[in-house]
């Protein structure tokens, strides 16, 4: 069983590392986003194997069934199918070298301070989750509802059109 | 390679490529896009670290669903600007972006 678990973390961490090259280099925004759905489904499987499946279906719920869908309205709203196909060396290595450096940092400390890892991840039952939202962490749940409502009337306020033409 | 840090370096590599995709895209929407990216390997990291350690495991998984809230209340928001954008400057590019008032 551990022969497998490894199996499916690497296939995980390919889909991933492939989803998020397609995401940030495709010319195409449309393919991006398709990369950046890829990535999505990857992340959900290394959930299921932390033993969290609902943050699995919820990362798919929300993810890839909120967050895409409005990522693909972005990219229809602007009409900006296509980016610049010509980027030049110039800037990619710099980007390159913005990306690599605090990855690089951090994985190696990660590296050489390796904390204490449980073999198994832990269980959480799903009504333990529900008590804690309501009961502990309510407050968080209140102001994650007020986030929402605030950006949700903020984004319909700032397409607003105002009819003065007449 | 204990488990905590293989999934620490799989986040690390989310956070990467969105940092390389910030810098290089020449688009609102695709900015956006690399954002997601870097939300989303937060998220795996937290998750990590609260399963494979001593850590409250209810907390961290409430936690990660607190930052994908915060990722839907931004993606809203993003996608509000990018459409006023595009209405006022004909494209979401981020170079026609230079002037705060005509």
């Amino acid at each position: 069983m551990e022969i497998l678990a490894k199996i499916a973390f690497t296939l995980y961490a390919l889909i991933i590392l492939g989803g998020g090259l397609v995401a940030v280099t495709s010319a195409n925004l449309v393919r991006a986003l398709v990369g950046l759905i890829v990535t999505f489904f990857g992340v959900a499987g290394l959930y299921l194997l932390l033993n969290t499946p609902f943050l699995a279906f919820m990362q798919i719920l929300i993810y890839v069934g909120a967050i895409c869908v409005l990522v693909f309205f972005a990219i229809m709203l602007s009409r900006t199918g296509e980016e610049a196909a010509t980027i030049p060396v110039k800037r990619r290595l710099y980007a390159l070298l913005a990306g690599l450096a605090p990855a690089i940092g951090l994985a190696l400390i990660i590296v050489n301070h390796p904390n204490v890892s449980k073999a198994l991840p832990e269980e959480v039952p799903l009504p333990a989750l529900g008590v804690g939202l309501l009961d502990q962490y309510s407050l968080s749940f209140e102001l994650i509802s007020m986030v929402l409502l605030v950006a949700m009337s903020g984004a319909v306020l700032l397409t607003w059109e105002r009819k003065t033409k007449k | 390679m204990s488990a905590l840090t293989l999934y620490q370096l799989v986040a690390l590599l989310l956070l990467g490529i969105g940092l390389y995709g910030i810098i290089q895209r020449r688009t609102l929407v695709g900015m956006l896009i690399a954002v997601e990216l870097m939300l989303n390997g937060a998220g795996l990291s937290i998750v990590a670290a609260a399963q494979l350690t001593e850590a409250n495991a209810t907390l961290g998984q409430l936690g990660a669903l607190l930052v994908m809230g915060l990722a839907a209340a931004e993606a809203t928001l993003v996608l509000a600007i990018i459409v006023v954008v595009s209405r006022r400057f004909g494209t979401a590019e981020v170079r026609a972006l230079s002037t705060l008032k005509e």
